[in-house]
């Protein structure tokens, strides 16, 4: 338990592996550091092993819960973010900080003074401060530390470069695959084999029948494949298709698809985006008429309101059915590009608040 | 073999009509644009093949074959949702995508009457039912009865023994009943109905009841009155 909350306390890493890694470089780092410390003060300064060994443990451990809690320091004051010009100086601050803290405590502690003089000519000329135990210590563990901070920002740096680069390359396969969905979606694979399905029926029927929603299934088509294109289109145009397909639905749908419409001539030269009506059409018979069995009005009304275009499309709904969310990529793509043409200045709404009706509405700029 | 088309779509069962022209084994009793048509279309006329279209106003095919006492042989017609078809499990139906190639038709009645020419005819007036449909949950099974080997009164529904799956299906035990073939099954008590087929051993156990244990499964007690019943059925 106590353990637990020791661990808790001291692991902040969010990923385990990472927290591995961390640690293996803290007590790998500060192991080299100890045994060449160590190699020195028994080969060099003839210090007795146990005593050397003693003291040197107890300083690289004090060293790695120093840099243990600096880390915790310099994450939560989100030093990875600063530029190298605030970075550095608080490094080498934190440093020096640190370094004269244990140099201190080793120059206290270890049997002082340990410096061997042994070149009697040389000496004299070096100014006496470098040879003083107590600052060389001191700066022997302040470059510690710093070493320390640089290797920790060299490796977390390439570690986030690695996680930022498998995240760009998630998202475009997300994007890739969201593109993919938005041309199926408004290819609307049901109807189309529905539609060849009719066309195939009528063929021995009623070949000009046929022949004419052979036309109209191809104007749709060439035009949804051609909608990623342009970007605006006028009504009148877009109408022309909303017609295409409600002919081709119709074929299917007998008398159970009626349609009424109620468009202004001023609205016809009007360029809204390409799509978004027919997107919104669809909708409503994939969602309402095709579901009743006694199929029902859709209603298109367009018109003019000082400078804004108010269209309307009106369809019967099961009243069973939840007022779910539209299955949307279509319309929510519509909706979402009508945002970004437009910004606020334009509006979609689908209202769900009557049981049996699906109201879509869609409010925009005339473009001048 | 009498055949129902249930389409929404006018011209896709005029199309599917002609298409099945060629094929005089073939005979179409009816027709249905949705679920309650269809519902009193088999009724009406009992056909032995639906050729059936998923979505549909006011219920998919799979909400009639739900709907029906005995599940008839199914050939699924779909535009695009063939996905829905692979919703079943275990055992794989036919389906056909629209518009339909009038080779795939033909593959399809040919597998049809292969798999018919196995079957045995029902004598009764009121024929034993042969196939279930079952929906449990998202899955789907067509389950073959002959393979059931126990089924378990579970309140107003009953669990089918079956292989490795148990599916649940929404019928009381003693509805079912009715309708299995008594030649097949038997009540063994209040609560089980055992496939005769299945019976591995039987033993006498104290106080006039008899112990069935079925093959692969559990040992079932047959209740004292009914065990009178089992020994002039089977001459123990």
């Amino acid at each position: 338990m106590l353990a637990a909350m020791v661990y808790e306390y001291l692991d902040t890493d969010a990923r385990p592996a990472d927290a591995r890694t961390y640690w293996a470089c803290q007590f790998a780092g500060w192991g080299l550091y100890g045994l060449a410390q160590l190699y020195n003060a028994i080969e060099a300064l003839h210090v007795p092993a146990g005593r050397a060994l003693a003291e040197i443990a107890a300083l690289n451990a004090a060293a790695i819960a120093l840099t243990h809690l600096l880390r915790n320091f310099m994450r939560r004051h989100r030093w990875s973010t600063m530029p190298l010009r605030a970075l550095l100086p608080r490094s080498l601050a934190v440093s020096v900080a640190l370094g004269t803290l244990l140099g201190l405590a080793m120059h206290f502690t270890s049997i002082a003074p340990m410096w061997v003089l042994g070149d009697e000519v040389v000496l004299p000329q070096i100014p006496g401060f470098l040879l003083d135990p107590m600052f060389v210590r001191t700066c022997n563990w302040s470059l510690a530390f710093f070493f320390w901070i640089a290797i920790y920002f060299g490796l977390t740096s390439l570690r986030d470069q690695h996680v930022a680069m498998l995240r760009q390359s998630e998202l475009t396969r997300a994007l890739q695959l969201s593109e993919l969905r938005l041309l199926k979606s408004q290819l609307n694979p049901h109807f189309l084999f529905n539609s060849l399905n009719s066309v195939r029926a009528l063929i021995a029927d009623d070949p000009e029948c046929a022949q004419n929603a052979v036309t109209q299934l191809a104007r749709t088509l060439r035009y949804t494949l051609r909608s990623g294109q342009e970007e605006l289109v006028t009504l009148e145009r877009e109408l022309e298709i909303v017609d295409d397909y409600l002919a081709l639905e119709s074929l299917r749908f007998g008398d159970r698809l009626r349609i009424e419409r109620r468009i202004e001539a001023s609205v016809l030269g009007v360029r809204i985006p390409v799509m978004l009506l027919q997107t919104i059409v669809e909708n409503a018979i994939k969602h309402g008429i095709a579901h009743l069995l006694e199929g029902g009005t859709l209603t298109i009304s367009a018109a003019l309101h000082g400078d804004t275009l108010h269209i309307e499309v009106k369809n019967p709904r099961p009243a069973s059915e939840h007022p779910a969310s539209p299955d949307g990529i279509g319309v929510r793509n519509s909706a979402e590009r009508l945002r970004l043409l437009f910004g606020a200045r334009a509006s979609f709404e689908l209202d769900l608040s009557h049981a049996d009706l699906a109201l879509a509405r869609i409010s925009m700029p005339r473009e001048s | 073999m009498k055949a129902m088309i249930v389409d929404d779509e006018p011209l896709a069962r005029r199309e599917l009509r002609r298409l099945l022209a060629s094929f005089p084994t073939i005979e179409i009793v009816g027709e249905a644009a949705n679920v309650e048509e269809a519902v009193a279309g088999v009724e009406r006329w009992q056909p032995e093949l639906l050729f059936l279209d998923i979505q549909m106003p006011g219920g998919t095919g799979f909400d009639l074959l739900a709907r029906l006492d005995q599940a008839p042989q199914v050939i699924f017609t779909t535009a695009y949702d063939h996905h829905a078809v692979h919703a079943f499990e275990v055992n794989a139906l036919d389906y056909l995508l629209k518009p339909i190639e009038p080779e795939r038709l033909a593959a399809a009645v040919a597998r049809l009457h292969a798999a018919k020419s196995h079957q045995l005819q029902p004598t009764s007036q009121e024929p034993a039912i042969e196939r279930l449909f079952v929906r449990d949950g998202p899955r789907c099974w067509f389950v073959p009865l002959q393979e059931v080997s126990l089924i378990v009164s579970e309140g107003n529904y009953v669990r089918l023994h079956w292989g490795k799956a148990q599916p649940l299906l929404a019928r009381p035990l003693s509805s079912l009943e009715q309708r299995l073939d008594p030649r097949r099954f038997f009540r063994a008590n209040r609560r089980q109905i055992i496939n005769l087929d299945f019976i591995e051993s039987v033993d006498l156990g104290v106080g006039g009841q008899l112990h069935a244990q079925l093959r692969d499964g559990p040992e079932i007690e047959i209740s004292r009155r009914q065990a009178r019943i089992f020994r002039t059925l089977t001459t123990i």
